[in-house]
């Protein structure tokens, strides 16, 4: 059994007029148990050149309902450039240049694949990971 | 303008045969620009129904903004979970001790939901940057 863990820290001295400073830690765990997360696609980096809506994880019968936690970071340094997600045909939100999102994917059915839509077909860097339960194998091409 | 800062740090002595440590700070920015988030919305609610409900209604939001949104599941338990939903989208499931960070543009009808897994007093905490 594998330790993971994923810690979030929010800061700001001028959001409010109390200081913001949160830390939470979360030990990612199979769904249900205190059984640690053993799989994972480890951190992968693609340049998108197109602006293409692409497949970026592929939800299968394996991590259906399952606890997987998906990473998906924008790596580009241009504040205009952002990358569309989705899951399934739903926009979750833009990613843009330096932002980065950590999601529980449980992957509600096989057809929730999450997609994404980068805004420039010139050299937009994404770097991705996803830590899970199971994943279904495909046949090699 | 705010400055806000969200750092991750994603680690394993062992989930990998090479230690895994990733860290990553985002500055909260409005849309297409360097100028920073500047309103915050914190609340904590403890739910005692199994009846999905909005979380957070795009209402007040701009639409196909760079909002960002933290929740965070504050139970113990293992095995009581919220199901976090965009519109009719089932995003994940939090169980005790999970948080997730996403970014949301607050399209029309694309509330953030939430369903507790079961109905003996569940809390969650959350934040909107905006």
């Amino acid at each position: 059994m594998a330790t993971t863990t994923a810690t979030i820290t929010l800061s700001s001295a001028d959001i409010q007029s109390d200081v913001l400073a949160l830390t939470k830690q979360a030990t990612l765990n199979k769904g249900g148990t205190t059984t640690g997360l053993e799989q994972t696609t480890g951190l992968n980096k693609i340049i998108y050149v197109s602006t293409a809506n692409v497949l970026l994880l592929d939800s299968t019968v394996l991590g259906v309902g399952k606890a997987a936690k998906v990473y998906i970071a924008n790596k580009s340094t241009d504040a205009s450039e952002y990358l569309d997600i989705q899951i399934h045909d739903q926009n979750v939100g833009r990613l843009y240049a330096g932002d980065w999102m950590f999601i529980p994917w449980s992957q509600s059915d096989p057809d929730g694949n999450i997609r994404v839509k980068p805004s420039v077909a010139t050299a937009l860097p994404v770097e991705y990971m996803m830590i899970h339960e199971g994943a279904t194998q495909t046949a090699a091409a | 303008m705010a400055t806000t800062t969200a750092t991750i740090n994603i680690a394993s002595a062992d989930l990998t045969d090479n230690a895994l440590n990733i860290t990553n700070t985002a500055t909260l920015n409005k849309r297409g620009n360097l100028e920073g988030l500047d309103t915050i919305i914190s609340a904590t609610k403890t739910f005692t129904s199994t009846s999905a409900v909005d979380l957070v209604a795009v209402t007040g939001f701009t639409a196909t903004a760079a909002n960002k949104v933290y929740i965070a599941n504050t139970g113990t338990s293992e095995s009581d979970y919220f199901t976090i939903g965009i519109q009719s989208e089932e995003v994940g499931r939090l169980y005790g001790g999970d948080w997730m960070f996403i970014p949301w543009d607050a399209n029309t009808d694309d509330d953030i939901t939430i369903t507790p897994s079961v109905a003996t007093a569940m809390t969650a905490e959350y934040m909107v940057f905006s």
